[in-house]
């Protein structure tokens, strides 16, 4: 098998619609309580007409992209930039394709939009197939 | 304007214990259905030691050592202009549920951009297990200091 076989050219992944419920139990696990994730007045004091999906929880579905595909522990490096913001009710979708494959690790380059088509975040990300030695 | 002598606060690193229970609720909110992150059995079966963590997992466990909130109060940024702009993170090693981590958090960098409209915080964050580097992570957040007033 090539090493560009090891590796799917394309990962997709629908997330959502981001419930006030989703933002809530992420607010709780993750311990970011800021109110621009959960409260309408609080969105629009930050100039949004509704509360935000915290970008953590867009990057944590990114990751969702490569651990159910290639196995949890198969991530060796991810990185996102916030481009967007995605507002309550939103979906996320996320996207990677593979850029190169280097010593067994395969570079992805990173995509989320909303369904609608906004850009929410861009990034990369380092992935090897297998657990680590 | 955020004082720039605050480049290099670092914090004294703390250790956290990796909650099993906060790992599930953790991978409930992000819609992780692979019971090996919470289910020791599903965890071994799988070839792993121990439960593994969703990768930004370690997110959260950070803010057990200091959050970002709590790091913007230190450097007397108001939460309200506040967004997350960027996110890295580098893994050395795995951790696991369980696992006791060493966390310590430095500002490496603050600068302006758009004639002083925004400020950017670079935030590194070190996690080790047992002595032994497990993770590494930059957090860039902008401040949007003209925001208009509620």
């Amino acid at each position: 098998m090539t090493a560009e076989q090891e590796f799917p050219r394309r990962l997709e992944l629908e997330c959502g619609p981001v419930t006030a419920v989703d933002l809530a139990l992420f607010a709780a696990a993750s311990g970011d309580h800021n109110p621009l994730h959960l409260d309408v007045d609080a969105a629009r004091a930050a100039g949004f007409d509704r509360p935000i999906v915290h970008g953590m929880l867009t990057m944590a579905y990114a990751a969702r992209l490569f651990t159910e595909a290639l196995g949890a522990g198969s991530v060796r490096a991810l990185e996102t930039r916030f481009t967007g913001a995605a507002r309550l009710g939103e979906t996320v979708r996320l996207t990677a394709d593979l850029a190169k494959v280097e010593g067994g690790v395969g570079h992805y380059t990173l995509g989320a939009r909303t369904a609608g088509g906004t850009e929410l975040a861009t990034g990369t990300a380092r992935v090897a197939r297998g657990l680590r030695g | 304007m955020i004082d720039r002598s605050r480049i290099g606060y670092a914090t004294e690193p703390t250790t956290v214990r990796v909650d099993g229970w906060r790992v599930k609720l953790f991978c409930q909110a992000i819609g992780e259905i692979d019971e090996m992150h919470w289910n020791p059995a599903a965890a071994r079966a799988a070839g792993h030691p121990a439960c593994p963590l969703p990768p930004t997992f370690l997110k959260a466990l950070e803010g057990e050592h200091l959050s970002t909130a709590e790091l913007l109060k230190v450097l007397d940024v108001p939460l309200r202009g506040v967004l997350h702009a960027e996110q890295s993170f580098e893994y050395l090693a795995p951790v696991h549920a369980g696992e006791e981590v060493e966390i310590g958090r430095t500002v490496t960098d603050i600068y302006d951009k758009k004639d002083g409209a925004l400020t950017f915080v670079v935030v590194d964050t070190r996690y080790s297990v047992g002595s032994q580097p497990a993770a590494r992570s930059r957090q860039t957040i902008v401040v949007r200091n003209r925001l208009p007033a509620a």
